[in-house]
């Protein structure tokens, strides 16, 4: 069978034609067979060069193809070599006397046009050619390994035209994509077909392409865009050379889909973003006027976003941007921290705490963390370097404190403000659980956990105990929020005091219940007991302040009844801690004094002595100095002066006496005399303290009780990796401990190693 | 046969240095010259000949020994105490001050200073060979030598902080620490000696304990003068890293030289 392929310029219509092959006794003799081939060879050639020829009918090849066909199955004269020879020659001689010329005298434009139309010519002479000598191909060349016909034909092409011509061609390639760079319009067809020469002429392999065409291309382009690059960075905003970017390297990835091979893309484009965006990301972020500091300031979200898209494409484009954003956010946060300290210096001259000041500072920083957050997740696709990158930024400011206070202590005063009654913040309920998340992330940043933990339960203690808390939901929803971040240990003390005073109001109904149903055991006053348990509230002082006489009865009610509840736990009353409402019968009117159990005291001393000293006052009551003072000033010195001083002055001293004012009034009936209660941020911070040393010791035994034997720096390494989470633990406050846990014979030196530790059972 | 001692065949020199040998040592004469020629003639190298040998037992008089404990044993307590101590030294022509006196009591292995119980006293100069008050005065040279053996160096110091602390006390006081200090290191030349002992009382001003004792002679056996290849890092204790501190702060350091650390 005979199939005859169909193709541009000449139909042959295919049909089986069964060709009786006769084999006559003729043999047929070399030239007088060739002379026939030849003349249809020549038809061919003719008719590429569109010269007028009758149509080549399918009896033409018949008759070309038995001859060749005859010419090889003869014997004895079997003439496949020959006739193999003859095809190549052929076409170089076709070549030679009609391509060559024709190319040689076109020049610009034309030049590729016509190599273009003589590329397809000659793959189609090829085709024909071979289909005229087929019979070579299945048997004669594969025994001799010859090379196949039509690689025999593209190898002729190439040897002679394309190597003459490829450096022209390039050059041509070349300038057309530059000029499409430059704006103008090219022959997008014309280009994509001369491409395409160089990818056919390697017959299946592409290192014509790769070796002739594409490695000067990607040269080229890099000394383009070098140029550009340099003209760019020298006039364009950050924002206008990034959207420049953008937009070349859309157009070049279209280039390549439109005219070149696209095994080119990922080359080409990383060429372009080697010029353009490699070589000068740091001049691009950190230019001053309109650099990632500058997107960040004024918000330019879409340029940020650009900018990521960007960077993103190169190996480590981005960790410079994030570093750089990390140096933003710090520089940003620390700003804060000085606006803040700067504002508390000057509110400190007017002696004025500036509480206002630093709550305000917190809020800024929560913002701040919205802010920078937002950037992370809209402009930086939530990628994990600019999460580190702003955790890291946080970590360094948030750990600053302002006016001597931690962050820990007014993240905890922060709080308190929210959560109290009359609070400086006055936010809707949505507001505020908005808020206290926001707070608790921020809380992640700061390594003191342990003294945010601290002043937290003792503001809580006080908003409990004197019913300032504002709103039960919001403490335990703060609760239910610093539990899931840093564990159960964390709240399960502050947990258990606000349970404390639930139980509490159970416990007060019985009580009262008890004085209903025992005449004799009422004290005469209205008593209200709240009962703590100690490990959960934060340590008070419990003095043995003096009750007077009307009180003393009631302790003692509360203390039986308490016996009938229980007789396995032992009470402690924290004066300290109470209030008292008073009647005082002054000249102008009655009026309700409501005050602490302190200032009660003092004040029903004057029940039975019209005048007081100091030092009277002071052993009448059993308090210690600073007590005493304080209290004796809320009475004499502040703003409702029941107590009259003798001396008139404005501080209290030892030397003092009091009378009772009879003359008080005020326009209410009933008044709050407030007591400011102590600075407790030294007690904090030293509670805090103790306890991280038991912490850092019980780290170290159980790391050596485990290991049995271990070197100072893994030591050191995983103790603070242990505490970590809930502070930061010194070095050299961890030495310390290490030397007191060998003075108490917990661990030993190595004798050989002073390096290595052991655990002594 | 040769009737003349051997000792006459050597020349006055060699002589001399076996006589030496022998009264320091204790050794037999035949002992003296075995090791002496083994060290080629050089004393201190027979000392390390004599005593790298297994010891034989060096004889003593516990009668002697024990007239000699009875001699200085306070009156109501049966033990040597401080004025027996005193009257000892004085006897000896030593001051009770000498860094001998405490090479003797690690040899007895006292428990406390300034006191010894009669085992104590009686076992720990026989173990040395003494007997007498003559042969204590002989034996001190060789005392004094063993301060330059490293590892005797070492159990000394070691044992001093036991020596020196107050009985039931876990730390020594700072005091006597800076004073044992000062007697220890000017036998073993440790140059900062001063700037330590400076640098305790200017900042740390309370008592030592056990670790940091033994850890300062190992920083004074490994880091240089320069505090060069002084590893912050590593595990030295507290107070010693804050000595570094102090000398980085007072000038000494990397360049080596010490400027006069104010007042």
């Amino acid at each position: 069978m005979l199939l005859l392929f169909i193709d541009r310029s000449f139909t042959v219509p295919s049909f089986d034609v069964q060709v009786k092959l006769g084999r006559g006794n003729m043999e047929i003799e070399l030239e007088q067979g060739w002379e026939i081939i030849e003349r249809g060879i020549t038809r061919l050639k003719n008719i590429l060069e569109g010269l007028p020829e009758p149509k080549f009918s399918s009896t033409n090849y018949m008759e070309l193809y038995t001859t060749v066909y005859n010419m090889c199955t003869q014997k004895p004269h079997d003439y496949s070599q020959q006739l193999y020879d003859r095809y190549r020659e052929s076409i170089e001689d076709y070549i030679n006397s009609m391509v060559l010329p024709s190319l040689r005298e076109k020049h610009d434009e034309f030049m590729p046009r016509e190599l273009v139309k003589r590329w397809e010519n000659h793959k189609v002479l090829v085709r024909w050619l071979s289909h005229i000598f087929h019979y070579l191909d299945p048997e004669f060349i594969p025994r001799r390994s010859l090379l196949p016909l039509r690689e025999v034909g593209f190898i002729c092409f190439r040897n002679l035209v394309y190597h003459a011509f490829y450096r022209d061609l390039r050059v041509w390639v070349l300038s057309l994509i530059d000029q499409e760079r430059e704006g103008e319009e090219i022959d997008r067809a014309l280009l994509k077909n001369v491409v395409d020469i160089f990818v056919e002429i390697g017959m299946g392999r592409m290192d014509c392409y790769d070796n002739d065409l594409e490695a000067a291309m990607l040269k080229a382009t890099a000394v383009y865009y070098s140029r550009k690059a340099s003209n760019w960075i020298l006039e364009d905003s950050c924002p206008d050379y990034l959207f420049k970017v953008e937009e070349c390297l859309k157009r070049e990835k279209d280039r390549v889909s439109h005219s070149l091979h696209s095994r080119s893309e990922p080359k080409l484009l990383e060429k372009v973003q080697n010029e353009l965006l490699s070589l000068h990301e740091n001049q691009l972020l950190e230019n001053k006027d309109s650099g990632l500091h500058v997107l960040l300031r004024d918000d330019m979200v879409d340029d940020l976003s650009r900018m990521f898209r960007l960077f993103s494409r190169l190996r480590y484009g981005l960790e410079t941007v994030a570093d750089l954003f990390r140096q933003h956010v710090t520089g940003e946060g620390t700003a804060l921290v000085k606006q803040a300290e700067d504002a508390a210096s000057n509110k400190k001259c007017l002696s004025e705490p500036d509480s206002v000041g630093l709550q305000v500072f917190v809020r800024k920083v929560i913002e701040l963390h919205d802010k920078y957050l937002a950037y992370v997740s809209d402009c930086f696709q939530n990628h994990t370097l600019f999460h580190k990158a702003l955790k890291e930024a946080f970590e360094i400011f948030c750990n600053k404190g302002v006016s001597g206070s931690s962050s820990a202590e007014l993240l905890a005063t922060f709080c308190d403000n929210i959560l109290k009654k009359g609070g400086s913040e006055k936010l809707s309920d949505e507001a505020i659980e908005e808020t206290l998340e926001k707070v608790v992330k921020v809380l992640a940043y700061i390594s003191d956990k342990d003294l945010f933990a601290e002043f937290y339960r003792k503001k809580l203690a006080r908003r409990l105990l004197f019913d300032k808390s504002a709103n039960d939901d919001h403490e335990r929803s703060i609760l239910t929020k610093l539990k899931q971040q840093c564990g159960g240990q964390f709240t399960s003390k502050m947990e258990g005091m606000v349970t404390d005073l639930t139980l509490a109001r159970e416990n007060q109904t019985s009580f009262e219940e008890y004085l209903g149903n025992n005449a004799n055991a009422n004290p005469g006053i209205d008593l209200t007991v709240t009962v703590l348990t100690t490990g959960f509230w934060p340590s008070y002082k419990s003095f043995d302040l003096n009750l007077p006489v009307e009180m003393v009865k009631c302790v003692e009610v509360f203390r039986e009844f308490y016996q009938t509840k229980t007789k396995h736990r032992k009470i402690t009353w924290i004066y300290s801690l109470g209030t008292c409402n008073l009647i005082g019968k002054f000249e102008p009117k009655t009026m309700e004094l409501i005050v602490t159990t302190y200032q009660a005291s003092a004040l029903l001393l004057f029940n039975t002595a019209d005048r007081l000293s100091y030092s009277e006052i002071m052993a009448q009551l059993n308090l210690t100095d600073d007590d005493v003072v304080r209290l004796l000033h809320s009475l004499s010195c502040a703003k409702y002066k029941i107590l009259i001083k003798d001396p008139n002055t404005k501080t209290i001293s030892p030397t003092d006496s009091f009378e009772f004012n009879t003359k008080f009034t005020d326009k209410m009936r009933r008044i709050k005399i407030p007591l400011p209660p102590v600075d407790e941020k030294k007690k904090v911070i030293e509670d805090v303290d103790k306890d991280r040393r038991y912490a850092i010791d019980a780290s170290i035994v159980r790391i050596m009780k485990s290991r049995k034997t271990l070197c100072h720096q893994p030591l050191v390494m995983e103790c603070v990796a242990q505490l970590g989470r809930m502070f930061k633990p010194d070095i050299k406050a961890i030495k310390k401990r290490i030397e007191d846990l060998i003075s108490r014979d917990y661990l030993e030196r190595d004798k050989d190693n002073p390096n290595l530790f052991r655990y002594l059972a | 046969m040769e009737g003349k001692s051997p000792i006459n065949k050597f020349g006055r020199g060699h002589r001399d240095k076996v006589q030496q040998f022998m009264a320091i040592t204790g050794a037999s004469e035949k002992a003296a010259v075995q090791a002496l020629k083994a060290s080629d003639w050089h004393l201190e190298g027979a000392f390390d000949v004599f005593y790298s040998q297994p010891q034989s037992k060096i004889h003593t008089d516990s009668r002697q020994l024990e007239e000699l404990y009875n001699k200085y044993k306070d009156p109501y307590l049966d033990m040597i105490m401080a004025d027996g101590i005193a009257r000892l030294c004085n006897d000896l022509q030593v001051d009770p001050q000498d860094i001998v006196m405490l090479v003797a009591s690690w040899h007895m292995k006292a428990a406390t200073m300034c006191e010894f119980s009669k085992q104590e006293f009686v076992g720990g100069l026989q173990s040395i060979g003494i007997d007498s008050l003559d042969k204590f005065q002989e034996r001190i040279p060789f005392m004094r030598s063993e301060l330059k053996d490293e590892q005797k160096f070492r159990e000394i110091y070691t044992f001093s902080f036991g020596w020196a602390k107050e009985k039931g006390q876990k730390s020594l006081a700072l005091d006597t620490a800076i004073g044992m200090w000062q007697l220890l290191f000017a036998e073993k030349h440790w140059p900062l000696v001063d700037h330590w002992c400076q640098f305790l009382q200017a900042q740390h001003n309370k008592a030592i304990s056990r670790d940091t004792w033994s850890q300062l002679l190992e920083f004074t056996r490994t880091v240089d003068f320069g505090l060069a290849n002084y590893d912050a890092e590593g595990a030295w204790p507290y107070l010693i890293d804050e000595f570094v501190d102090y000398l980085n702060e007072n000038g000494v350091g990397a360049d080596g030289f010490s400027r006069t650390i104010g007042a």
